[in-house]
């Protein structure tokens, strides 16, 4: 197979668009390799290996914006879609908020640049045996050892030049635990590396805490009463409160005013324990936003202040508030004062909670949902584990009630996040 | 686009080359701006063969040589060797010949999908006043397949969908904001999608009123209620309470619906079906006439009048279980390898009336509508609720705030005592497992005890 040009397809492209009549341009050219062993119902069952290659265009004429995606880099078609690009953009209102970076350079080579058949097969191997060994009730369903190769090349009219080879390994498993007839409720973890051969398998990301508490699962029961009490989220349940925290100072809610935060700039939105902060070259990541920014280091919360708001270029034009780039993953927590188990000790009356099956939270950040994967905390003791448990709270309130946040940490690559202990969650 | 001949001589197991195109357009619009206005076109080659005991998976782009895809996925499939010898049962040999094409209206062009939108959004502004934000996204997907087995199968599948989402946000008494949806989804282009003021006034003023009292909710009281599901929550109900644990490799993976076939699972009024392509006498919105392995797709009953029938199954599964294959393997997207999919899910009408059903309701809720859903391997299920109503009496009452409905679905289906004998079918949104995946719901209104979250 030929290697692909990267900077040579979007150049062309570049030129092309520019030649159809585009005011403003932008082309990304992007190589995808993945080659991948899975794990079916506790077993080696497929291996794999894809490519991708696709190029993105985003062209602007008279205000006016469009944007299409292709992955046949012939010249007939790269010019049948530079056309209708241009069509496209024709047809759409003018906004003046509409434009394309300039003057961006980054060339960031990151992570294992090729793949390693053997070293899957060991992970593969090595985590099939731990459960054999140790957790022979838990049923993986499902997992994966990979290498990813990704590479990219991002030019805009305004002189941009963004590169990226960007490698990572991953591993990740899920499934249940079954005793019997009675059976665990799916859980799951993984995550991404730079270095998957550093430690065992089940070392990574959580994983033996994952099979070994599906195993406590089997056998839930439910609450005797409900109760107002506190909350210990694993590093797995806390995404869900950042995911909202992030759609609150992110272009949609922004452009369409219904963020709570967009007027809190400066001041204490959280827990003075929280302090939450950009990772970019995280496993996986690459330092660079869609819209062919660079990014650099970003402190979203310190001590509970928020720092910023996250708005792209279009965003930050359509709002009037300062334009923050920010990459597709890399977020971190920082570590707590407090240890795993005296958080846990701490609280009288709570439940450890895996992660939340839960609809989507209101834009003012209510929410139900059901605690999976947890088990009840009584008198500072990790008891049973529970059945059909409902938690209802506030989001934006979460983040302001958080009690303790614990040395240890799970770091999947996107994530690097402690466990959090968060007063007054009702359960029923 | 031409499919290559999948060369059984190449191994002694199945194989199957995939030619896949996958085009998209997603436009939104925030309040008039063009937000995003983006098309995008994957397309490639994958082959998968299975031989001795293992499978082999590979994908090129573009119009890459299926040949030597096919070549690479075989060799894959030997290398796993290195875990050791590995004997399952044969895989079925079901095997099609057919082209399978939607034809709706002709598209129309970018300029024309604009124009409908700003006067959408026009419209919507104008009628609608002190509306914090009207949100408007279009989404169009066309997946084309073509097929060659091992077995014999050359198919040519085509499956489009068109969605517009109508998000109306406001504020409540509390200063707070909040948020409806009205989802509008076709089988077909953008072309099929009927986005008139004439049609979709009357669905919109409801949605308003709706949000207007939503803006006086209350919470929920979280526990266990007497809830009348409407339609819409229903085809959900069947999707996620009892659909994902009725997937043969959910079940082979540990679900405890593995041991339940025969046995009762709901009440005499609950048939559930995961249709292939027809139902009454009508093609469905996802029309699955042979799945990616070149099977034959037939009607999956999951459930007939409370007894736990079957389940969905590939070859594989259909192999490992004993069963029949129902054509229910499907891939996503040119890189994906099949798997056992949902396709047209429904829990079938039966012969009560919505207001009667409410009537006969002494204390409990009426949920109207709902965001997302979540499925497990105990067959307990949740999903969001973001627009439903108090019962008082066997009448409707105050508008609820943003909730969870949950519960074991076993337990739940076995508490129906009223399903009303209209149906509605929807194809908004993705189910996700592993690789999203393009579903339609169906369902009537359905009466039962069930959780919900509050205080």
């Amino acid at each position: 197979m030929p290697t692909l040009d990267l900077h040579a397809a979007a150049e062309r492209a570049l030129q092309l668009m520019l030649a159809q009549g585009f005011e403003h341009a932008q082309s990304s050219a992007r190589l995808s390799q993945l080659t991948e062993l899975n794990i079916e119902l506790n077993r080696p069952s497929l291996l794999r290996n894809t490519e991708t290659h696709r190029l993105g265009l985003l062209g602007l004429v008279g205000g006016r914006k469009a944007a299409t995606e292709l992955s046949d880099l012939s010249d007939s078609a790269l010019r049948a879609a530079v056309a209708a690009l241009h069509a496209d953009a024709a047809g759409a209102p003018a906004d003046t908020a509409n434009a394309v970076s300039a003057g961006q350079h980054a060339d960031i080579v990151q992570g294992p640049q090729q793949p390693d058949v053997d070293l899957l097969a060991a992970q593969v191997q090595g985590l099939l045996d731990f459960r054999a060994r140790e957790t022979p009730k838990m049923m993986l369903a499902e997992g994966s050892a990979s290498h990813t190769l990704t590479q990219t090349c991002t030019l805009t009219s305004g002189g941009s030049v963004l590169s990226s080879r960007i490698g990572a390994w991953g591993l990740e498993a899920s499934g249940s635990a079954r005793d019997g007839k009675r059976a665990s409720s799916f859980s799951g973890a993984g995550g991404r590396s730079h270095d998957l051969a550093a430690q065992p398998p089940q070392a990574h990301f959580g994983l033996e805490a994952m099979m070994r508490e599906a195993e406590r699962q089997v056998d839930p029961v439910p609450l005797a009463a409900h109760f107002t009490g506190d909350v210990v989220l694993t590093p797995y349940a806390v995404v869900d409160l950042l995911q909202w925290l992030q759609g609150q100072i992110s272009d949609d809610r922004l452009i369409a005013s219904t963020s709570l935060y967009a007027h809190r700039v400066g001041q204490a939105i959280a827990s003075p324990l929280l302090h939450l902060h950009s990772r970019f070259d995280a496993p996986g990541v690459a330092a660079v936003s869609a819209d062919a920014f660079a990014t650099p280091a970003l402190e979203i919360l310190s001590g509970g202040v928020l720092h910023t708001l996250t708005p792209s270029l279009y965003g930050s034009r359509k709002t009037g508030l300062p334009h923050v780039p920010v990459a597709a993953g890399g977020w971190s927590i920082a570590a707590g004062a407090t240890p795993l188990a005296a958080l846990l000790r701490g609280v009288e009356r709570g439940v450890l909670v895996g992660r939340f099956s839960m609809g989507n939270p209101s834009p003012a950040g209510d929410f139900s949902g059901v605690v999976k994967n947890s088990f009840l905390i009584d008198g500072g003791h990790v008891g049973h584990a529970l059945s059909g448990v409902m938690a209802a709270g506030n989001m934006a309130r979460m983040l302001e009630a958080v009690l303790a946040v614990s040395v240890e940490r799970i770091d999947t690559g996107d994530w690097q996040l402690p466990w959090l202990r968060i007063g007054g969650l009702h359960f029923s | 686009m031409t499919a290559s001949t999948a060369s059984a001589a190449l191994v002694t197991g199945y194989t199957e080359t995939r030619h896949h195109e996958l085009r998209k357009t997603r436009i939104l619009m925030i309040d008039g701006s063009l937000s995003s206005n983006a098309r995008t076109c994957e397309a490639g080659v994958s082959a998968r063969v299975h031989a001795r005991g293992y499978w082999g998976f590979a994908a090129m782009p573009g119009a890459s040589d299926g040949q030597r895809v096919l070549d690479r996925a075989h060799a894959n499939a030997l290398a796993m060797a290195r875990f050791g010898a590995h004997t399952g049962a044969p895989l079925p040999q079901d095997s099609y010949r057919g082209e399978h094409v939607f034809q709706g209206k002709p598209a129309l062009s970018p300029q024309d999908n604009l124009e409908r939108l700003t006067a959408l959004n026009a419209f919507c502004r104008q009628r609608y006043s002190g509306l914090r934000s009207v949100r408007l996204m279009l989404l169009e997907e066309h997946h084309t397949k073509q097929l060659a087995t091992s077995t014999g199968t050359q198919a040519l599948s085509s499956i489009q969908r068109a969605l517009c989402y109508v998000v109306f946000a406001t504020e409540n008494e509390q200063g707070e904001p909040i948020e409806l949806v009205e989802p509008i989804s076709v089988k077909g282009s953008f072309a099929d999608l009927d986005l008139s003021a004439d049609t979709l006034a009357a669905p919109l003023d409801r949605m308003h009123e709706h949000l207007q009292a939503k803006r006086h909710a209350v919470p929920a009281r979280g526990g266990l209620h007497t809830v009348v599901m409407a339609p819409r929550l229903a085809g959900m109900l069947a999707h996620e309470a009892m659909g994902h644990p009725c997937e043969a490799d959910i079940v082979l993976g540990g679900a405890v619906t593995a041991d339940l076939v025969g046995q009762r699972v709901a009440s005499d009024l609950v048939t559930m079906v995961d249709f292939a392509h027809h139902h009454d006498g009508a093609e469905l919105m996802i029309p699955v006439y042979v799945d990616d392995e070149g099977t034959p797709a037939r009607d999956a009953v999951l459930i007939e009048r409370g007894i736990l029938r079957g389940f969905m199954n590939s070859r594989e599964t259909a192999a490992k279980l004993g069963a029949a294959p129902t054509g229910s393997a499907r891939a996503f997207g040119p890189t994906d390898e099949p798997l056992v999919r949902m396709r047209n899910t429904a829990i079938l009408p039966g012969s009560s009336r919505l207001a009667e059903m409410i009537e006969g309701v002494d204390e409990g809720y009426l949920l109207m509508a709902t965001s997302n859903g979540q499925a497990d391997t105990t067959t307990e299920f949740m999903f969001g609720i973001n627009l439903a109503y108090e019962i008082h009496g066997g009448r409707v009452g105050r508008a609820v705030r943003d909730t969870t409905l949950s519960g074991s679905a076993i337990e739940v289906l076995k508490t129906v005592d009223a399903v009303s004998d209209d149906m509605l079918w929807g194809a908004s949104g993705y189910c996700g497992k592993k690789q999203p995946m393009v579903v339609s719901m169906g369902g009537p209104a359905v009466r039962a005890r069930a959780h919900l979250g509050g205080e």
